[in-house]
């Protein structure tokens, strides 16, 4: 009996690679030439020097199935074609390594000879494990709270909704302006704004930041105490399904307050399941504008709705790039826009941008605490970037990348602090009275 | 002709058969379907991924690995200089043409340093702990097969009655390109669309030039 629902599952899971109609699949099963070029542009490879760390060998667990059940001659003759079964080791294999080894911050893609989505191939593993209900319990209790209670932190609605009114109130006492607003669950309003529940809980005074700044900009905008979380941790557990369903949790709630724009919070990979991902997990295109904040800040101050003063923050900062909003999101350029109005003095790390290497939080892998140590590990390469710049403040746009770049500073003994983009630009907002 | 002559021709037409299927096959399925709101370019990202994102200068796997990259690019001028010389060869069988003789010793040069290109990405691939980890028997024979064809290249432009040598190695890689890894000589191009396409809309690739 067991075996059979073993087998049933496994049959579940071999259906995800069957060809069919996905050119993308197709190709990337059938790329890799195993060159293991890629091995130097992957964290967990240069952080552990083993093998099974290398992305090919990442994407030939994957495709060595694909052989194995979908090419003749993986049938006929799978030691001469590395065709492999998926059974007890396969899978104990695949979630080591596609979970617990790949944070898909997809550094190793531009840099493979020949250019295949590695990432996507190591999705399409994790889709695959999520079918035989071998997601890490970690990872699938972050998406389960975020499915039962609308945010991955289970934050209960009166406690969000208290901590709103606290931000709020610290708001007018700071802009000395009793009309100083923190809006919820408002109706036909410009912005409907979104939040890493990681904010409510624990960066309260982030969410006082952006408050700031659209106060400054004069934003008509609202918050949803139900609905807010910008994180989609179905795109990491392989659950398309879930992804889905946090997709809408958003889409429904915007519909539902009739807002005009959606906007991303400070959230990488947040920022590009919904921008990038939801329609297409939802199968429909939206008809309001999905951006994310970073963008909206730049917009801001190109138009002039705010006015920033650099001179007011004179530490030497650095940013640090995350993998979905930069590598994956194409917001480079715009990050520094904002950043370079907002600081005196910004050093970049080496390498920067689209090369960035992750903080080593991405990939689900803040949220799986089977491999933290693993992740602290990886995490050096970051911490060593952030000592060789010498900069006393680092900013990034993701509070996943907050939350690693904290415990790599306490680990590693950096001695910096590390900020949103809000807060830099909240610090050197001038505002009229 | 002779047998030997008819049995590369045959696994040529085999061979360029099956990689035309599948081209068909992949130009029918199209680009990805995706709904979000494209806010750069897939036109500019697919040239980019061809052009920019291809530069040495881009990729890590070129220059953290210089000695492999030009061996690599060197092995593939090699490969692709020996496939179209097997057409000249063909095309001999029925039309009495020679090679110009300084075309012959260029493509002799190049076919022996492509050749030695390809031998030594087999060595290394042999005594690389991290090659041997990612290995299966199809990638030895895969570059044993193209590397040895280019052997067999330079003999047959050099040394007369080397014609059975040449035409069975070549019907043996023929046999082996569509079932092999070598079948990334198909699959190649539709990765970097695919990268182009991803990057591209997104506004990514092209990339922002750093300095």
């Amino acid at each position: 009996m067991k075996s059979n629902q073993i087998n049933s599952k496994r049959e579940l899971a071999l259906e995800l690679l069957k060809p069919g109609d996905d050119s993308k699949l197709l190709t990337s099963l059938n790329s890799c030439v195993r060159c293991g070029l890629c091995a130097d542009s992957c964290m967990f490879y240069k952080a552990f020097k083993e093998a099974k760390f290398i992305p090919s060998a990442k994407v030939d667990l994957v495709s060595s199935i694909y052989r194995r059940y979908y090419t003749a001659t993986g049938k006929i003759a799978p030691r001469l074609f590395g065709a492999k079964e998926l059974d007890d080791k396969m899978e104990e294999s695949m979630v080591d390594l596609l979970f617990g080894a790949c944070t898909m911050c997809g550094r190793c893609v531009k840099h493979c000879s020949i250019g295949v989505d590695i990432p996507y191939v190591v999705r399409r593993g994790r889709e695959m494990l999520a079918v035989m209900n071998m997601v890490p319990q970690s990872l699938q209790s972050t998406v389960d709270a975020a499915i039962n209670t609308g945010n991955n932190m289970a934050i209960p609605e009166d406690e969000f909704v208290d901590t709103i009114k606290w931000m709020e109130e610290e708001l007018i006492d700071e802009m000395g302006d009793e009309n100083a607003r923190i809006p919820l669950n408002e109706f036909d309003k410009e912005i409907f704004y979104t939040l890493n529940p990681r904010e409510p809980k624990f960066f309260p005074l982030s969410i006082s930041a952006i408050a700031k700044v659209f106060y400054a900009a004069g934003e008509s905008w609202t918050l949803s105490s139900k609905f807010y979380d910008v994180t989609n941790y179905g795109f990491f557990n392989g659950n398309k399904v879930e992804a889905a369903q946090i997709a809408g949790y958003l889409y429904d709630e915007i519909k539902h307050l009739r807002g005009k724009r959606l906007i991303l919070g400070e959230c990488g990979h947040g920022s590009r399941a919904h921008r990038w991902e939801g329609p297409n997990y939802l199968k429909k295109t939206y008809d309001f504008d999905n951006i994310t904040v970073v963008e909206l800040i730049g917009e801001y101050i190109r138009s002039g709705r705010i006015k920033l003063d650099k001179s007011l923050v004179k530490e030497k900062h650095t940013i640090h790039d995350p993998c979905n909003l930069v590598r994956n999101g194409g917001l480079m350029k715009e990050i520094r826009f904002v950043v370079n109005s907002s600081v005196s003095e910004v050093i970049e790390m080496s390498p920067y941008g689209e090369d960035n290497f992750c903080c080593g939080g991405g990939g689900g892998a803040l949220a799986m605490s089977e491999y933290n140590d693993r992740r602290l590990k990886i995490g050096e390469i970051k911490a060593n970037q952030i000592k060789a710049t010498g900069a006393k403040v680092v900013i990034t746009p993701c509070h996943n990348c907050v939350d690693q770049l904290l415990q790599i500073n306490h680990t590693y003994k950096l001695g910096v602090t590390i900020k949103t983009i809000a807060e830099v630009v909240a610090d050197s907002l001038v505002i009229s009275k | 002709m002779e047998w030997f002559n008819y049995l590369a021709i045959f696994t040529a037409a085999i061979c360029f058969t099956t990689f035309l299927y599948r081209l068909i096959y992949l130009l029918s399925l199209g680009l990805p379907k995706d709904l979000s709101k494209e806010t750069g370019s897939v036109k500019r990202g697919i040239i980019y991924s061809f052009t920019g994102a291809m530069s040495p200068m881009e990729k890590e796997s070129a220059f953290l690995h210089l000695p492999t990259y030009a061996a690599g690019m060197l092995y593939h001028v090699g490969i692709f200089s020996s496939l179209l010389f097997f057409v000249w060869v063909i095309v001999t069988l029925f039309v009495p043409i020679t090679l110009p003789s300084l075309v012959s010793i260029g493509l002799v040069i190049l076919l022996s340093l492509s050749s030695l290109a390809g031998f030594s990405i087999l060595i290394k691939r042999v005594i690389s702990k991290e090659l041997r980890y990612l290995s299966c028997a199809d990638d030895y024979i895969s570059n044993f097969l193209t590397t040895i064809s280019q052997v067999a290249a330079i003999l047959y432009i050099l040394v007369p009655g080397s014609q059975v040598i040449y035409f069975i190695i070549m019907a043996l890689l023929f046999t082996w390109m569509p079932l092999g890894k070598t079948r990334h000589l198909l699959y190649f191009f539709f990765a970097r669309i695919h990268l182009g396409f991803f990057y591209g809309r997104r506004g990514a690739w092209p990339t922002v030039n750093k300095s």
